[in-house]
């Protein structure tokens, strides 16, 4: 059986380190290990608390942290960070930092990282130590491949004693399963019991160096097996106030592969539906005020989906659409966007974007991480901050009115755990002025529409210059020109027969004669230089052969406001005699009356004749 | 050190309002350079009227265009 000869390849491997052992590493002693692995998800996270002793004579400054070779390659992330105090004191400090280390001379099976410790130990002291690591892929599915109707059954393989290069005097181990797990089998060394869903072995006492017991908990679990192979997440800046995320998900469900056919009839069936090793939902947590929230794949929009949110985050509960068993693909899309204030600020002359590096969703295991940070255009001086290892690489990316392109960053990252969910920092140069690049661009397209009409209008596109036509065009466009200007002398005219009623209005407010003649004289002399420039207008009229529809009404106008003219001119005279003799009002009123009948009646055809002209 | 948010120059609520007024300006203006264009004679034309006309026109016309782009959701 599969699990026998598991077991027996870690007793040979026991074997090669108690074989292979080499002389103390240093003279660090753990006084107590305490070691929590939690499976309850499809990651397993293993939360450590380690007390260092230096029992030895010189003080070390770093410390060795071991995992067997097949936890260490599939190590996601780890921090180490050290603690002071007990029990309800107890403070967790800065993280250490911690590198993968090859030391020479060390069993091959072995996975060892250096801790660089705050201050070196020096004889006597101790050290309480923190460690966290998530694993991917270590809960194996066992049987490999289930039908529709199995539950989903994963092997934990672990060993009960902390494998470590300093000896240990103290140390016990605690399995979480999931709640209600169904155990099926565990590994029964001494001291060992299950309380609830999880499982103890220890406490040990007095250990060597590199002491190993292998232990293999095979259970049920009810956790979702969403690994995303490939996830490419952009973020996009933009200065006018937003930022968007797309998110592009190819997922894949990695626990036991479906052997068989999928019956969506028992599927669906109640009340015993068969299909509890698939999952059907996935949560993603974004930011608050998170807006224009979108979920689609290739082939449109994928409605089955839910939001809530409230002010301190937004909940997107999306169900693909399928659910998902073992070895099944799914690929879709998610974008929203978020306000831009709460995530660009300014510190030192530089602006810097604080965003999650990670994909929102949770329990979501990333093979293959890429986020690209699409900066505005214009931004220079481009740097990121992680709080972990990434590999960084530019690009340009051509986008809505784009001179030269905007600046991209892309971070890659392999084997990415929710835990890896954190802020990472861009920091970039821009100034605001750039930001005026696009009105103007558009400015300028409206303008060179409207040079091409100028340039239309203006511009002569005949083929001949000599056809009738276009002769005839040419004359018509002088006959206009000359009919406006008559206009303009027929106004005038007729301003200066405003002039003279004004006038005659002054002098019988007044009596004053003597500025009433000279109203008249200035008037008289305005009006004849005004005839004077009509003439050769109309001549010219006359000569045109198209203009013959027009000649006659011109000539007519010009004709009555000369009747017009004159008659006034007599009225004037009238009243001003009459002023002269003292005559009283009623006798020039009488006087006048039927020369004023005329003169409204000349006044209102004239300006009816005016119009007319306007409207050819 | 303390980090202070960035926001957009122009509050991003206005952006609506913003583009009606300023396209609304724009067509205006644009009918009356068409209306010129349209009644005046050869000789009458005058290339300075025109050109102030079409520049005014198009700085409202792209700034409307813009605001417009904007409140829409492409964030240009």
């Amino acid at each position: 059986m599969k699990n026998s000869s598991v077991v027996d390849l870690l007793l040979l491997l026991l074997l090669a380190i108690t074989v292979l052992t080499t002389p103390a590493f240093s003279d660090l002693v753990l006084s107590k290990v305490e070691r929590r692995i939690d499976v309850t998800s499809q990651i397993a996270r293993v939360t450590k608390t380690l007390k260092v002793v230096n029992s030895g004579s010189e003080s070390v400054s770093e410390f060795t942290l071991t995992f067997p070779k097949f936890l260490g390659n599939n190590l996601a992330y780890l921090t180490v960070s050290h603690s002071e105090g007990k029990g309800k004191a107890k403070r967790s400090l800065a993280n250490l930092s911690v590198e993968e280390a090859n030391p020479k001379g060390m069993p091959d099976s072995v996975s060892f990282y250096t801790v660089a410790l705050p201050k070196p130990l020096s004889k006597g002291d101790t050290l309480t130590l923190e460690v966290v690591a998530a694993f991917t892929n270590v809960l194996q599915p066992f049987p490999e491949k289930i039908s529709q109707r199995d539950i989903h059954l994963v092997m934990l393989q672990e060993s009960a004693q902390y494998l470590s290069p300093y000896a240990v005097e103290s140390q016990s181990l605690s399995v979480k399963l999931p709640h209600n797990a169904r155990i099926e089998s565990y590994t029964k060394l001494e001291n060992t019991k299950v309380q609830g869903s999880e499982i103890k072995y220890g406490p040990y006492k007095n250990l060597a160096q590199y002491s190993y017991a292998p232990i293999v908990v095979h259970f049920e679990s009810k956790a979702a097996f969403a690994v995303a192979e490939k996830l490419v997440r952009e973020i996009e800046v933009s200065h006018w106030g937003n930022v968007q995320v797309t998110e592009h998900y190819n997922l894949v469900h990695r626990g036991a592969q479906l052997k068989g056919e999928f019956s969506r009839l028992e599927y669906q069936d109640r009340p015993n539906p068969q299909g509890v090793s698939a999952f059907r939902h996935l949560l993603a947590r974004l930011p608050p005020r998170a807006h224009s929230i979108y979920y689609r794949d290739d082939i449109g929009n994928i409605s089955t989906s839910q939001m809530k949110s409230d002010s301190k985050k937004t909940e997107v509960l999306i169900e693909p659409r399928f659910p998902l068993f073992g070895g099944w693909k799914t690929f879709f899309t998610i974008g929203y966007g978020l306000p831009l204030s709460d995530f660009l600020f300014a510190s030192e002359g530089k602006r810097f974007l604080d965003i999650s590096f990670g994909s929102p969703m949770l329990d979501l295991v990333t093979e293959k991480l890429i986020v690209q940070v699409v900066l505005p255009e214009g931004s220079k001086d481009i740097s990121v901050t992680t709080p972990f290892a990434v590999k960084q690489s530019h690009e340009i990316k051509y986008s809505h009115l784009d001179i030269a392109g905007r600046p991209v960053v892309v971070l890659e990252k392999n084997n990415v755990v929710p835990d890896h969910n954190q802020n990472i920092q861009v920091y970039y140069k821009f100034s605001n002025i750039n930001l005026l690049s696009e009105p103007l661009m558009l400015i300028t397209g409206f303008f060179v529409l409207f040079i091409t009409c100028i340039i239309y209008t203006r511009a002569d596109f005949s083929i001949s210059k000599s056809s009738a036509a276009y002769l005839a065009k040419l004359q018509w466009d002088e006959v206009l020109a000359t009919v406006q200007e008559v206009q303009n002398i027929i106004q005038k005219c007729l301003a200066a027969h405003d002039k003279l009623e004004a006038s005659l209005r002054d002098l019988s407010r007044t009596g004053d004669i003597q500025t009433c003649k000279a109203a008249r004289k200035s008037t008289d002399s305005s009006l004849k230089d005004l005839s004077k420039e009509l003439r050769p207008l109309l001549a010219s009229l006359q000569s045109f052969p198209s203009a013959s529809q027009i000649s006659p009404k011109v000539e007519e106008l010009v004709a009555k406001e000369r009747e017009l003219q004159e008659k006034l001119m007599a009225k004037h005279t009238t009243v001003v005699e009459g002023y002269e003799k003292k005559s009283s009002g009623r006798d020039i009123e009488n006087r006048i009356a039927s020369q004023q009948q005329k003169i409204i009646a000349l006044r209102q055809e004239v300006e009816d004749l005016l119009e007319f002209i306007d409207e050819i | 050190m303390t980090a202070k948010p960035i926001a957009s120059p122009i509050p991003v609520a206005m952006y609506p309002t913003l583009s009606v007024f300023t396209l609304a300006i724009g067509l205006v203006i644009t009918a009356f350079f068409f209306i010129y264009e349209a009644t005046s004679s050869r000789k009458n034309r005058s290339l300075g009227m025109e050109l102030t006309t079409a520049a005014v026109a198009s700085v409202f016309l792209g700034f409307g265009s813009l605001f417009l782009l904007l409140a829409s959701g492409v964030y240009v």
